[in-house]
């Protein structure tokens, strides 16, 4: 029994080994590793990439934790290092997620850089950033501040609390709020984790809390839903307004219900495409322009050499106007 | 161990622990009525009590399961699955009626298979149920394909938010998924069976019960009840993340052990756990109104169950106890 | 095929464990030699060494029997490497902080034995209820942002590697193992864990110090869980509170997958250590052949079960 058992075992994994043997080209490899999978901005990033990798000719290697776990990622990119892939892009958890492995890539000849997420002073090739933070946090800010007024009081529902991007965002948001709108009240900001059900649990609390509360930012793109949900189940359409970093995909039911009044995002698609296309340049030496023109995108990618930074340019704004003419 | 202990014969009839919570959540809502004045609201009524719905179903199932000296940690993610089955109907602009019944559907199927490892298998029912967490997790981001189902139409919402005889619905659905497992439990031989496999399996199986057959419909039941969450889920956030339930488990675990529920099995309390998840909800949403970052709500829910099962094992102790203690 | 249906418990566990390496090893070697150097073993011992310390407490708790189980470590870890970094910030001497953070543990795992003796507690209340105290104090008093300061001679020894072999794996996880192999196989305190395990009743009529011996392993297991916490700080160079998130779930599997019974009296740390590497090879094996993450926790909880069947089906054999 045990013997057929183990039988049937070793076939399977063979079989589950000869069907994975992919192809084995001598193509230059570029991968990117982001924060968790399963979540639909990054799979955005992952379709740039994959487009960048046909353009220009690369492997494209996409591989994620499913948790958002720093060892987990860090496990990721060692092995892409270990693999001998020559360029490694990471959206970082924090800067521990590239730190121990900095010196290792160096060692090895691969470019180590970050992308979406950035872990300055680590020693990463290049930043490959969607939008400055403080872009991004300035500019839901003033957004909002044309549609609810100097002196509203605004909530701030955020995902996980360990993730540093997300943090930085609200510091500019906080930042920003501090230094143009005195009068404006932002509540404390609240950490919802990954699920919808959480999300829209503080966000119908928080309104509870705050009945003179205007609008809500759900950061994390996992909380837009849960905020959204939470602003239509109380019949608070219209009093209170939504908004976010989420993508026109997943906030258009909201922006026509009027649950959502705007959202503020990058196109992740052309990130992914500009960060395959950087790890290509640092793979074959080339150094970044002030203004790269780059095939693939709609716009030129600036570059800021003091920072290290991969510009892809300012965040757009949906409404409901525009939102039908985005599909990500 | 003595005779199976009975809560009451009645419905209604409250035993000791039932009181204490009771009381516990009526001083808990009084005093977070004094120390905030938003929070006696019918609008703040509303929101704990919508955000109990998903809980209260998946805690009814996880007492059988306890009492029953089970526990399945898998569940929050069964409750994923069928969410999938739900959204993908509804958004291929199907029928929400055939979406009212793939909740329940899918949850019993996969009842089914947790069943067949777990008591066919003779699996201990912790660790079965944690591998299968992690198969059943898989399934959810390979059936998800990475993305969600986002912006489902609201036609299953226009069915559940209406009420029948002034009467909302969920809460019509709670009470009558409460009644239906009360009967089961204290009126017909398998209620009896089940606890008596909860105080010994061995001696039941010895008094001739048929110990496979109730521990099999169980899991089932267990799992119908997590397929009906499911379908308020997504009626409601008319989304179905790759993090779906990811926490529902552990809550619906702590709410159930707080409802006086014994983790040996062979004593139990649904109407315990029913307080147990509204005291859970009303101090999360009372915190948050008194100004306690959302970051503390889980020390609260451990400090709840070490307080109040700590206090219980005071006063009551026996120098027997740990005698008495059987393995899991 | 006789010897092998003679096997029963550990040994059968231990052997089927060995031959699923096998069949990883194998695997890998077919597909992919390029995989088999030094950096490789590295890197696994790397990654296996705060998930084998976690793995080591949470199996001597199971094997105690008592319906013991440690659902609190991963909390444990974060608590404890995020109080290590504070206390530095409040003006500790950064010497003191590896013996602050196992310290720390053990305080944690100590308080967890106090519930289950004290007040009679079911393991699995007192440490779900701490696990949710512990994780959630640690994101709470952070804010969930990371921690910095972590002195650089720590890093020289959590980054460390020799011959191969990460520094501190080769210098804690190994120890560890080692001692508490020995004492379980060789010691009167091993003996009655086992005893303790197999019948709680007869080891207390013969004289057992059950309870304390219970306390200390619940201390034991959150000192190893400080002591994972080091290796974090040490090798992350920061302090992340959110550091030991899943690893409750993850020790468990290890020590189910090593043969530890659930009840209690049967199984052994070699088996512990041997699912430990089991779950790094394979999760760096797949990771190597680039296969969808999202079937790496799928394949773990199947092998999960696999097992448990097996064993449950060699059970069924001898009867």
């Amino acid at each position: 029994m045990l013997s057929q058992l183990r039988k049937v075992l070793a076939a399977s994994a063979l079989s589950f080994v000869v069907a994975t043997a992919a192809h084995a080209a001598d193509k230059h490899k570029v991968a990117f590793v982001p924060q968790l999978i399963g979540i639909p901005y990054f799979n955005a990033m992952e379709a740039g990439g994959n487009r960048a990798a046909k353009d220009l000719g690369v492997d494209f290697v996409y591989s994620g934790p499913v948790d958002t776990n720093p060892v987990d990622q860090l496990q990721i990119v060692q092995n892409l290092i270990d693999q001998g892939v020559e360029a490694v892009s990471v959206s970082v958890l924090d800067a521990s997620s590239i730190a121990p492995v900095v010196e290792s890539a160096k060692a090895k000849g691969i470019k180590l850089f970050t992308s979406d997420s950035d872990a300055p002073d680590s020693g990463r090739a290049v930043y490959v950033a969607q939008a400055t933070d403080e872009g991004l946090g300035t500019t839901i800010i003033d957004e909002l501040v044309k549609r609810v007024g100097e002196d509203a009081t605004i909530g701030i529902v955020s995902g996980e609390a360990t993730a540093s991007n997300l943090n930085a965002w609200i510091g500019f948001m906080q930042k920003e709020a501090a230094a143009k709108y005195p009068k404006l009240k932002l509540l404390a900001p609240q950490f919802a984790g990954g699920t919808a059900e959480r999300a829209a649990q503080i966000s119908g609390d928080l309104m509870a809390a705050n009945p003179d509360i205007k609008a809500i930012i759900a950061v994390a793109s996992s909380t837009c839903p849960g905020v959204a949900q939470a602003i239509e189940t109380a019949g608070k359409i219209g009093s209170v307004i939504g908004t976010g970093y989420c993508s026109p995909n997943t906030a258009r039911s909201y922006l026509k219900s009027g649950a959502f009044g705007f959202t503020v995002l990058w196109d992740p698609e052309q990130l992914g495409y500009l960060t395959v296309w950087a790890g290509k340049q640092l793979i074959d030496g080339k150094s970044f322009e002030a203004e790269n023109k780059i095939a693939g995108l709609d716009k030129p990618a600036t570059y800021d050499a003091a920072k290290g930074i991969l510009l892809l340019g300012p965040p757009a704004v949906f409404t409901k106007d525009n939102v039908d003419k985005f599909n990500f | 161990m003595s005779a199976v202990r009975q809560s009451g014969s009645g419905v209604f009839s409250m035993n000791g622990r039932e009181w204490s919570l009771l009381v516990a959540c009526l001083l808990a809502i009084a005093i977070f009525s004094v120390a905030s004045p938003h929070y006696a609201t019918q609008g703040n009524a509303v929101t704990v009590l919508r955000n109990s719905i998903e809980l209260l179903l998946i805690g009814l199932g996880m007492t059988l399961l306890l009492a029953m000296g089970g526990v399945d940690v898998s569940i929050g993610i069964v409750m994923g699955l069928a969410a999938i089955a739900i959204g993908r109907i509804l958004g291929a602009d199907g029928s929400p009626f055939v979406a009212l019944v793939a909740g329940p559907l899918v949850g019993a199927l996969l009842g089914c298979v947790t069943a067949a490892v777990v008591v066919l298998g003779r699996v201990p029912a912790i660790v079965g149920t944690l591998g299968l967490l992690g198969v059943y997790r898989t399934a959810v981001f390979a059936l998800l394909g990475g993305q969600w189902l986002s912006g489902l139409p609201s036609s299953l919402n226009d069915l559940l938010a209406t009420t029948v005889l002034g009467i909302p619905v969920p809460a019509l659905v709670i009470a009558v998924a409460y009644l239906i497992v009360w009967l089961a439990l204290r009126r017909t031989p398998y209620g009896l069976h089940l606890l008596a496999i909860g105080n010994s399996e061995e001696k039941a199986r010895l008094s001739g019960i048929p110990v496979i057959k109730v521990r099999f419909l169980t899991f089932v039941i267990s799992g119908v009840l997590t397929g009906i969450a499911a379908t308020f889920y997504v009626a409601t956030y008319r989304n179905v993340e790759t993090s779906i339930g990811s926490t529902s488990a552990l809550d619906a675990i702590a709410a159930v052990i707080l409802g006086g529920t014994s983790i040996l099995g062979g004593r139990c309390s649904l109407l315990g756990t029913v307080l147990g998840v509204l005291l859970l909800r009303i101090l999360q949403n009372g915190l948050l109104l008194i100004g306690v970052p959302s970051l503390w709500q889980p020390v609260v829910t451990g400090v709840l169950i070490i307080g109040v099962l700590g206090f219980e094992a005071v006063s009551n102790r026996l120098p027997l106890t740990r005698f008495q203690r059987a393995p899991a | 095929m006789r010897t092998l249906r003679n096997l029963q418990g550990p040994a059968l566990t231990l052997a089927l464990l060995c031959a699923l390496w096998l069949i990883v090893i194998v695997g890998l070697l077919a597909l992919k030699p390029s995989v088999f150097n030094l950096g490789t073993v590295t890197t696994i011992l790397q990654f296996s060494t705060i998930l084998a310390l976690v793995g080591l407490g949470q199996g001597m708790v199971i094997l105690a029997g008592g319906t013991g189980i440690d659902l609190s470590v991963g909390g444990a870890v974060s608590l404890s490497a995020i109080i290590a970094l504070l206390s530095l910030k409040l003006g500790l001497p950064p010497v003191l902080l590896p013996a602050v953070c196992i310290l720390t543990g053990a305080m944690l795992g100590a308080l967890n034995g106090l519930l289950v003796n004290g007040l009679a507690l079911l393991p699995f209340i007192a440490t779900l209820g701490t696990f949710f105290v512990y994780s959630g104090v640690a994101l709470a008093v952070t804010g969930g942002a990371a921690q910095s300061g972590v002195p650089g001679w720590l890093l020289v020894w959590g980054r460390g590697v020799v011959a191969g072999i990460p520094v501190p794996f080769l210098t804690l996880a190994i120890p560890c193992f080692a001692l508490a192999g020995l004492a379980l196989m060789a010691t009167a305190w091993g003996r009655w864990i086992y005893a303790m395990g197999f019948n709680e009743r007869s080891a207390r009529l013969v004289g057992i110090p059950v309870d304390r011996v219970r306390f200390i392993l619940y201390a034991l297991s959150g000192a190893l869980a400080g002591a994972a916490g080091l290796v974090s700080l040490a090798w992350l160079g920061s302090g992340r509170p959110n550091i030991g998130q899943n690893l409750e779930l993850e020790s468990l599997t290890a020590a189910m997958l090593g043969g530890i019974a659930i009840t209690g009296g049967r199984g052994g740390v070699g088996g512990v250590f041997a699912a430990v590497l089991l779950l790094v090879t394979l999760k760096t094996g797949l990771l190597q052949l680039n296969i969808n993450t999202v079937w790496q926790v799928g394949i773990v909880g199947a092998l999960l079960v696999f097992v448990l069947l097996a064993d449950r089906l060699s059970q069924r054999w001898r009867s």
